[in-house]
């Protein structure tokens, strides 16, 4: 049976087995590559996207709990072709190193942003306990998501 | 644009046979399902265990019976005497229900600060108790010393049972039966859970001590309960601490001076993330955390 997703506001059919990793389905069948099967395991955050507007590992979500759902990915976060504030926060702080974590930390902190404005520093580390960067030490992304928050 | 071939990249067990998951409505039509599966199927709650499957080289069932949509399970319910917990409810649900109750802090810590924010949003109380394979699962030593009961359903009615007993049947659980609620006596006591994972946060505890005292008037303790989890393949009650606190005052430094002359009573596991002596050999300092952080309270 066919699967319905609703990836980035467009209506998408998938025949993927049911148990398959919604991050497989996005990546091999919708070729968005953004969010990233790193550890599988639920501890990188690379793989994040929201559903239903919460961040979830795609790499634990199994295609048929992603039935019906709306699914946003890193790709579908800037409107119009602009960047949304977290983005451009991160851009502007100079924040990104590889890049390898980005898709995820963008998705939580989008969910962050929208959620908690009055965030402190100490809630932004325990929102991203889920999110893994090996290369930046996490201080510049905070500084960024302190920024974004400032800008209204 | 990247293409590749189908699921290149997933680990070959993950796609061996295909698994087909049935979303069920209501407790009735689960039990319908999971009876018709027989061996063949089990329940998928949050599936923070089941889909790392693969990466345990473990196969997946061939038939899964969701259970996150089922309104029944998905509740707590604060009575005067009693917590009723749905076997489906998050460990963020949990958390967030028992923030204003101080004698559940023990399992608001163990619900509130395990994994990450977004398994917390996934991974189930029921999940949580029902896997043997997990030794470092927060909520079972927390609801050993809060005494739960659990509530375990089939086709041919429910029956309730202690965590213990539950925790020696549940690697032989029917397939045909499902963990519903969790019943937890509510009483006046101070909890406490302390938790050591290597990083400060996001790892699997090395070892967990959860605690649970009554004080009469004159601060001398009535009733302890300390259960230890993920030193050993299963949570358990320490009852050779419990008694030796009886009686006393409450006080984080004897607690912990008397934990390390008990401790020897624990066989520890190996694991990657620590060796077995290095789990027994912290359970002092987590017994003066959890003493101290309950007396705060
Ligand atoms: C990266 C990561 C880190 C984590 N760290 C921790 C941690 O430090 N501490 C912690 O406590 N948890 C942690 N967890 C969560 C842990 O996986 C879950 O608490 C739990 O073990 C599985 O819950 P689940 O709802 O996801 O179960 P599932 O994966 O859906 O199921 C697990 C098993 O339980 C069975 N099952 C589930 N529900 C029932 C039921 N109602 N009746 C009968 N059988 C049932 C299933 O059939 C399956 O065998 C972590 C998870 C991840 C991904
Ligand atoms: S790949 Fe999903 S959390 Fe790491
Ligand atoms: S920038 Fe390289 S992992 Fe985060």
């Amino acid at each position: 049976m066919a699967l319905s997703l609703t990836v980035n506001g467009d209506r998408l059919a998938s025949t993927a087995d049911p148990a398959t990793p919604l991050v497989d389905i996005l990546r091999e069948e919708l070729h968005l590559t953004g969010a990233k099967p790193v550890c599988r395991e639920g501890f990188c955050g690379a793989c994040m996207v929201l559903i239903d507007g919460k961040p979830t590992p795609s790499c634990l979500t199994p295609a048929a709990l992603a039935d019906g759902c709306e699914i946003q990915t890193v790709e579908g976060l800037a409107t119009h072709g602009q960047l949304n504030r977290i983005q451009a926060a991160l851009d502007a702080s100079d924040a990104v190193q590889c890049g390898m974590c980005f898709p995820g930390m963008v998705v939580s902190l989008t969910h962050l942003l929208t959620t908690r404005p009055d965030a402190t520093r100490e809630d932004i580390r325990a929102a991203l306990t889920g999110n893994i960067c090996r290369c930046t030490g996490y201080e510049r992304i905070i500084d960024a998501t302190l920024l974004a928050l400032a800008t209204k | 644009m990247i293409t590749g071939s189908s699921v290149q990249s997933t680990p070959a067990e993950a796609h061996n046979a295909a698994s087909s998951i049935y979303v069920a409505p209501s407790l009735a039509s689960a039990l319908d399902a999971l009876s018709e599966c027989g061996a063949a199927g089990a329940v998928f709650a949050g599936g923070t265990w089941i889909m790392r499957s693969p990466i345990r080289h473990e196969p997946l069932r061939a038939r899964y019976v969701a259970i996150g949509r089922i309104a029944e399970l998905g509740a707590v319910r604060i009575g005067t005497d009693v917590v009723e917990i749905g076997a489906a409810v998050t460990h963020a649900a949990l958390a967030a229900a028992l923030a204003d109750l101080p004698e559940f802090d023990v399992l608001a810590a163990a619900a509130g600060r395990s994994a990450n924010p977004a398994i917390r949003a996934m991974a189930t109380i029921g999940g949580n108790l029902a896997t043997p394979g997990f030794a470092a699962a927060d909520c079972v030593p927390a609801l050993l010393c809060l005494e739960a009961e659990i509530e375990v359903a089939g086709r041919d009615g429910r029956e309730r049972m202690k965590l213990e007993h539950f925790l020696k049947i549940r690697s032989t659980l029917a397939p045909d039966r499902l963990v519903t609620q969790v019943v937890v006596p509510r009483s006046e006591r101070k909890t406490a859970h302390a938790r050591l994972p290597l990083r400060k946060a996001g790892d699997y505890p090395v070892a967990i001590v959860s605690l649970s005292v009554s004080v009469d008037a004159a601060g001398q303790v009535q009733a302890a309960r300390i259960a230890v989890g993920s030193v050993e393949p299963v949570a358990r009650r320490w009852e050779r601490l419990e008694t030796a606190l009886i009686g006393r005052s409450l006080d984080a430094e004897e607690a912990a001076r008397t934990a390390a002359e008990l401790a020897d009573e624990f066989v520890g596991r190996d694991g990657i993330d620590a060796p077995a002596w290095y789990r027994v050999s912290v359970l002092p300092g987590l017994v003066r955390r959890a003493a101290a952080t309950a007396l705060g309270a």
